[in-house]
């Protein structure tokens, strides 16, 4: 990956290097092995785990510096878990350059995990004020948000405020302007900001979830499957054929219980139409209905025209739980056979007479006009 | 005032003989602090009055009522509670007759309906009658009924449409007809820019317009800025679009009255404003007109014309002909529109009834002096924790169970609770002591609904390629922006925030092809009803290039006059002649002097 330095940009007159510490940037990278928790990390960490560094073929180019490589970090097992750089960077503003040292941290799908202050190494302001802890947790924060304000603006247009609609092309960025970009950054460190952001969202984010699509095997999709990422869980889900769905149906649910909105809708879009001809696979996700959100109850629901009568009974119980138009699509599925139900009847009073529902009344038309 | 006075026969088995009266609310000779909302006629069945006061209670809405039988009248309200729930309703109000305040308070049912509010003796012909709000809080009364009778009127949809129809004794065509050479439906930027361009090259153009002011969702009602690039119509859309204010400023004003008086200053562009289109039909594929209301006196119009201009944003127009359209997200591999960084967020293994949502913007101010502001429990199930003194773009509403046209109504009210909500919480914190309230919009302003299909669908591959046609006529470099729902990443979300996620693009062209229906052969398009797919949309949606769409089909519909030809013929056959007249858009026309 090609970072382009900012120094021809902005250093202007007076360019100026200073440089605190002597580094050799040989390649190789600053740990052998990683066995604690990096100190700002946004997944979760296996106690006591340990990891060794095994190369890519992936580097990260820095003008002037050089490539700087890309490794995977891999359990004793050689299980991937995480990939890695020991970063060394230029980052120039009005004329006078520092270098930037971090370890930096992708997931197996090249989203950023997380980073390493380098032993002996500070980051900077542009004052050369050190920066404070509480800096370095905002710079976490920012390299978290993967549609950062960062990722389409160029710096210059960071530091100067937009005449007019020409920076502004979009109606998203009128609240997205100076003053955000100035909540997400570490006040006085603009430029560090901007350059670790572009380095941990470049293009070696494709180039990494590449490399693990090749090496993507069973064990790793069970891996992802079991993982909490919200992202490995799509990643597993879409590599499933109609089998796995089946082999996988308990984590399946599992995940559709406890996952979030986004991945659920996934799932309930994507099951095999094997699960919603037969009671038994679809079951279990109608008994999640008041678990999940309201997105989620109405794609579920979008197949409650097929659902055997024993789903009909469950969501009876749920009826509190609807929204408008989910009862209304309820109450079309029970008008066809269900009506004789005497335990649908039962609920569907139950919830009219209960006199504190906002949609009561809906229940009571339909109860109404059936008569 | 428009009120009847009928003496009806409603049990034809006992012959019971009664007097009634039936008031729409919205035709009230002084609306006081009440609005008319006439935005969700087709879900609930007419324009009503609000009582939109931000929290303080709006002057009485008062009109004159003459009886022609005196009598007890029982009084039934057609109102409804817009937040039923374990708390007292939001919006109540009262009925006044003379200075008589009827015993029951209104707006308290789930759901539109009568409400009944109390008898009342009627000893003189001519009567006074108000509504008298109660909370500030966004009652609703959209008509209001006398009758002798002990029978309640009907509050189902379908018996109350036939029930009115009845009352009001309203025959099915409209009296008056207009004839034109070019219907605009839809005031909005685009249909602005489409009359002004068709009214320069000659027409006779009737431009129906739903609300008093123009502008659509750059009104100064809805205040949104335009953006995007002006392609070859600077001169035209510099008399509509907006200064680069931030979106709810107040600044909205000020272009709301340049381009009012820019739309007014062209003599034939009839300008109906507080019209409403409610119906359009079409005879082989073919419009003939289009029935339009009143909003406030239910006067109506028919519109005759050879050409038409769907530019309402939900494609009415389109849907009453019969056009073909579409609604939600496409399967990403319908078109190809993946962007693998972004996933299911951008476009869906799926296909889904999931689209961008509707804004509705707010802001406050400053006061000198302490400010209070009243506790709102039915706007917490919204708001929750969230705090804030302003709503900017983000606010924004969307969800799979609810359809932008259909359920509008419920999202307008459910930011109307976000922001209530939201602002109850900020109150509460003592750096906003002395926050009031400015302005809340009470219109909602949409992003996506219905998308008219035309001979070409648009694409994020048309834009991501720059590609070029031979009928390209609006032009942009804004990036394709699409829309997210923030509670779908994370449930802890406020459900009303949104994100947008940005795909850059070099500059990229629409053709012409996307802007009349592929099986209604005298319907232009213009506007984010245009036809485009979900993604496709993220793009042009903003109002500079949804003007540039309006002026291209005005300028089009010049040509159709020209040689009595319908849209896809000047595709077919005009394509040069149309494209030298939309590039000479480029330039200051030569003024008659120097010829």
């Amino acid at each position: 990956m090609k970072i382009i330095i900012a120094t021809l940009l902005f250093c202007g007159l007076g360019l100026v290097w200073t440089q605190k510490t002597d580094v050799t940037l040989n390649g190789v990278s600053q740990h052998k092995t990683l066995s604690k928790k990096p100190e700002f990390f946004a997944l979760e960490w296996q106690e006591g785990l340990v990891l060794k560094n095994k190369p890519t073929p992936y580097f990260i180019e820095v003008e002037t510096l050089g490539n700087q490589n890309v490794d995977i970090l891999v359990t004793a097992q050689n299980r991937p878990v995480l990939y890695t750089v020991d970063i060394c960077t230029p980052v120039c503003a009005d004329g006078e350059c520092r270098l930037m040292y971090l370890t930096l941290y992708w997931n197996l799908l090249g989203a950023y995990a997380g980073y390493d202050k380098v032993e002996g190494q500070t980051l900077t302001k542009h004052d050369h004020e050190e920066f404070l802890e509480q800096d370095y947790e905002k710079l976490h924060h920012l390299l978290m948000d993967d549609n950062s304000i960062l990722k389409r603006k160029k710096i210059d247009e960071l530091v100067e405020k937009p005449e007019d609609s020409e920076l502004d092309g979009a109606d998203a960025k009128a609240g997205a302007t100076i003053t955000e970009v100035k909540e997400s950054v570490v006040d006085g460190a603009l430029y560090s900001c901007y350059v670790a952001w572009n380095i941990a969202h470049g293009t070696i984010k494709g180039e990494l979830q590449d490399y693990t699509t090749s090496n993507f095997d069973k064990e790793m999709k069970g891996y992802m499957l079991m993982s909490n990422e919200q992202d490995y869980q799509m990643y597993a889900l879409k590599s499933l054929n109609d089998e796995e769905y089946i082999d996988y149906e308990d984590r399946i649910v599992q995940i559709f219980n406890k996952g979030i909105p986004l991945v659920r809708t996934y799932i309930v879009q994507n099951l095999p139409k094997l699960f919603w001809e037969t009671e038994d696979l679809q079951m279990p996700f109608w008994e999640s209905f008041a678990a999940v959100d309201i997105n989620n109850r109405s794609l579920l629901l979008n197949h409650i025209q097929q659902a055997p009568v024993e789903v009909l009974v469950l969501l009876g119980g749920n009826l509190e739980l609807m929204t408008k138009n989910q009862l209304k699509a309820y109450l079309a599925a029970i008008e066809k056979n269900e009506m004789a139900n005497p335990q649908i009847n039962a609920q569907l009073l139950r919830f009219t007479n209960s006199g504190n529902h906002t949609y009561a009344y809906i229940v009571a038309e339909f109860l109404e006009e059936f008569e | 005032m428009k009120y009847l006075i009928l003496t009806l026969c409603f049990f034809s088995i006992n012959l019971t003989i009664s007097q009634d009266l039936l008031l729409e609310a919205e035709s009230f000779d002084d609306k006081g602090g009440w609005v008319v909302d006439p935005q969700f006629i087709e879900q609930m069945g007419s324009s009503y009055l609000q009582a939109h006061g931000m929290g303080e209670p709006v002057q009485n809405a008062q009109t004159q009522v003459n009886f022609k039988k005196n009598g007890e009248y029982k009084v039934w309200v057609r109102t409804k509670n817009w937040v039923p729930g374990e708390w007292e309703a939001p919006g109540k109000f009262q009925i006044k007759v003379n200075s008589l305040v009827l015993e029951n308070t209104l707006g308290l049912r789930s759901g539109w309906g009568w409400e009944y509010a109390g008898a009342v003796q009627i000893t003189n012909k001519k009567n006074t009658l108000e509504l008298v709000d109660l909370t500030g809080f966004n009652g609703r009364c959209d008509a209001i009924y006398f009758t002798t009778s002990d029978v309640e009127p009907p509050s189902s949809m379908n018996k109350l449409a036939t029930w009115r129809k009845t009352v009001v004794m309203e025959p099915l065509a409209p009296k008056v007809t207009k004839k034109y050479d070019l219907v605009v439906v839809g005031g909005g930027i685009a249909g602005c820019a489409a009359a002004i361009a068709a009214a320069e090259q000659g027409l006779q153009v009737a431009l129906i317009h739903d609300r008093p002011v123009l502008g659509g969702n750059a009104s100064s009602e809805i205040r949104v800025h335009t953006l995007g690039i002006y392609g070859n119509f600077e001169r035209i859309l510099k008399k509509l679009d907006t200064e680069h204010y931030p979106n709810g400023s107040p600044e909205a004003h000020k272009d709301q009255i340049k381009r009012d008086n820019n739309v007014k200053s062209y003599d034939n562009i009839s300008l109906y404003l507080n019209w409403r289109a409610y119906d359009a039909k079409a005879v082989e594929s073919k419009i003939s007109y289009v029935d339009a209301r009143q909003t406030a006196s239910g006067e109506r119009i028919r519109f005759e014309a050879p050409l038409f201009v769907d530019s309402t944003g939900d494609g009415w127009i389109g849907f009453w002909a019969g056009a073909k359209f579409s609604y939600g997200r496409e399967s990403v591999d319908q078109y190809g529109e993946e962007w693998k960084e972004h996933g299911e967020l951008w476009s869906p293994k799926q296909p889904d009834n999931a689209v961008m949502g509707s804004s509705v913007l707010w802001r406050s101010y400053e006061a000198d002096q302490l400010e209070e502001f009243p506790e709102v429990p039915w706007a917490m199930p919204v708001a929750r924790d969230y705090a804030k003194v302003k709503g900017e773009w983000q606010w924004e509403f969307s969800r799979n169970d609810l359809n932008q046209i259909d359920d509008a109504e419920e999202i307008r009210d459910h930011m109307l609770r976000a922001i209530y909500g939201s602002f109850g919480n900020a109150k509460k914190l003592p750096e906003n002591a002395n926050r009031k309230l400015e302005w809340v919009s009470y219109l909602v302003g949409k992003r996506e609904s219905r998308r008219l299909v035309g001979d070409y669908i648009f694409t994020l591959n048309d834009a991501k390629s720059g590609r070029s046609f031979p009928d390209g006529v609006v032009e942009e470099t804004r990036e394709v922006d699409v829309h997210y729902q923030t509670v779908l990443e994370d449930e802890k979300n406020p459900d009303f925030i949104s994100e947008a996620l940005f795909y850059k693009t070099p500059k990229y062209y629409i053709p012409y092809r996307s802007l009349y229906s592929k099986n209604i052969s005298n319907l232009f398009m213009a506007g984010r009803n245009f036809s485009t797919s979900h993604v496709g949309l993220g793009g042009p949606r903003v109002m500079r290039t949804t003007g540039q769409m309006g002026a291209a089909v005005g300028f089009a519909a010049s040509l159709c006059k020209k040689y009595d030809v319908n849209p896809r013929d000047i595709y077919t056959g005009y394509l040069d002649e149309y494209m030298d007249l939309i590039e000479k858009q480029k330039y200051i026309p030569i003024p008659e002097s120097k010829k």
